[in-house]
């Protein structure tokens, strides 16, 4: 995706919702709608740190994270996003949280959908973890108004983290379950799993460690891959650093060991097509030309077989001396 | 004058056992039986204790050929029951035709629950029925396997006058809704469970190709 397909927007409003997570509605600058999309769908937002501080540090850092719109696909004056504060961000959530506010412009890219709802399930199961909860508000807006039968479950530290909950309830009342850690809630994975009719999908948006246990705990229960749905976008993750030779541009890059080999390769002004920029949707699957070392592969795309061949920089990294790319 | 190499024609393989399931439904029309033994067999060396959530439903005295009724020249039934006896499945079930074993289909499937898995086999109008079934129960291709044995008869959806003609066997058939001579085509319907018939001769009305007998 590439920079000439980002629209402007400006930020709104902006509200701390959580102690942990602020709210932020975005129009586009100067009025008007924006693109449609459908409930599951995740815009990126670019930021360009530095440039809106006053510091003057000279070098701008540019991050790009993906956000899931939380509004209504009904509604396309505004997109809103929840953004959770990383304890440990790279520098994206940060910059959100505490240089962004109303009549900050951003720009963000055109919405992608890779979360969707299947139309012709006989009922949904929806599973949140935290700031996991996202997608699902603008899906329950599709939901609400369907005949197909849907649950939530909505797990959280404790009450002063539920993020949107009176948002929720006020639609959707008991039909939401709520888990807190704090009371020692849990969810019976295995109860929720092994009792659904047959033609059940169950989405799960959270944690890794949540995502792992309900696509696993699915599995045993006999579920086909074709009816478990997960989304999470983790950050990048940081690692040793290490240099790249982008064999078509003719260049060399830094990857330092805080930044991506994508954000580095975008850096030096080279773009790679993306969608997901978490390792899942194979947009950025670039070809490995030679590599003296080791390819950490942090993506859940490529199979066992394109690991020798390829690499998905927007998540992966290398633990070597040399390492070539077909850029 | 038929196109080969269209995409919805359904491609079969001969069924496998699928031990990630919870709960298998096997359905076996004619000679079908016969591929379900193989798999249960298969399951019993891999998986043994996936016998006891298997339910067998078998249709196996409709003719393998697939004459029509119309046609005459029924063939009797020659296919011998294979024996499941030894293996310790939930009680298989005999229906003595396609729409009654489907109609237990149906509802077997409206109180299954997500992990079932389900294996068609016999001839390809079965199937296609059958699938059809599977599919508004939003049972994707992971969760439905099927082997073709016997007859390749078609139904035949006219698209002129919306008819299904059924059992055809020949390359150009008569459409019983609208009587217009319809080449069967290999473009396959999954919602309709037929493959499409076109009129033939609407050019020079009358002239037709020869008419071959080529779904045996």
């Amino acid at each position: 995706m590439s920079e000439q397909q980002t629209l402007a927007v400006e930020v709104s409003a902006v509200e701390q919702i959580t102690p942990l997570i602020k709210h932020f509605t975005l129009s586009r600058i100067g009025g008007g709608n924006l693109p449609a999309f459908s409930g599951g769908s995740h815009i990126v937002v670019v930021m360009r740190a530095g440039a809106h501080s006053d510091a003057g540090r000279g070098n701008t850092r540019v991050h790009r994270n993906p956000y899931s719109l939380l509004s209504s696909p009904h509604r396309l004056d505004v997109y809103e996003i929840g953004v959770r504060r990383m304890e440990e961000s790279r520098g994206g959530s940060h910059f959100m949280h505490d240089q962004v506010d109303v009549g900050t412009h951003l720009e963000i890219a055109h919405p992608v959908n890779l979360f969707a709802l299947d139309k012709i399930a006989r009922k949904h199961v929806l599973i949140a973890g935290g700031i996991g909860i996202t997608p699902f508000l603008a899906q329950l807006e599709d939901l609400h108004h369907g005949r197909v039968p849907y649950e939530l479950h909505y797990c959280v530290r404790s009450p002063e983290h539920a993020a949107f909950l009176p948002r929720l309830r006020e639609r959707e009342g008991d039909r939401i379950r709520m888990y807190y850690d704090s009371e020692g809630h849990a969810v019976d994975y295995d109860g929720l799993l092994s009792s659904q009719p047959l033609g059940t999908h169950v989405y799960v948006c959270g944690p890794a460690g949540m995502i792992n246990h309900a696509a696993d705990t699915a599995r045993r229960w006999g579920w086909p891959d074709s009816h478990i749905h997960w989304e999470q976008f983790s950050a990048p993750p940081v690692g040793d650093a290490f240099d790249v030779f982008l064999a078509r541009s003719n260049l060399r890059v830094h990857v330092p060991h805080d930044q991506s080999l994508m954000e580095s390769i975008e850096g030096a002004g080279v773009e790679i097509p993306y969608l997901c920029r978490g390792g899942v949707c194979g947009f950025c699957q670039t070809k490995v030309l030679a590599v003296e070392g080791e390819i950490v592969h942090n993506d859940h795309f490529l199979s066992d077989a394109d690991r020798g061949k390829y690499i998905m920089p927007c998540v992966s990294r290398a633990r070597c001396k040399r390492l070539v790319l077909d850029l | 004058m038929l196109v080969t190499g269209i995409k919805s024609k359904p491609v079969y393989a001969p069924l496998r056992a699928d031990t990630r399931g919870r709960f298998h439904l096997m359905l076996g029309v004619s000679e079908g039986a016969a591929p379900l033994l193989r798999v249960l067999r298969e399951m019993q060396s891999q998986a043994p204790q996936a016998l006891g959530a298997t339910r067998v439903l078998l249709a196996p005295g409709v003719p393998a050929t697939g004459a029509s009724p119309a046609g005459g020249g029924t063939e009797a039934p020659v296919h011998s029951l294979c024996d499941f006896g030894d293996l310790p499945l939930q009680p298989e079930r005999s229906f003595n035709d396609v729409p009654a074993l489907l109609a237990e289909l149906r509802s077997s499937l409206e109180t299954a629950l997500m992990g079932t898995r389900l294996y068609l086999a016999g001839p390809e109008s079965f199937i296609g029925l059958a699938m059809k079934i599977a599919f508004e129960f939003n049972l994707n291709k992971d969760e439905v396997r099927a082997e073709q044995v016997g007859t390749l008869a078609r139904r035949v959806y006219c698209v002129h006058c919306r008819a299904t003609t059924e059992n055809v066997r020949t390359n150009i058939v008569r459409c019983l809704g609208c009587a217009r001579w319809l080449l069967v085509r290999d473009h396959y319907s999954r919602r309709l469970a037929a493959y499409m018939g076109v009129m033939v001769d609407a050019e020079v009305p009358g002239e037709l190709p020869p008419i071959q007998e080529v779904f045996v």
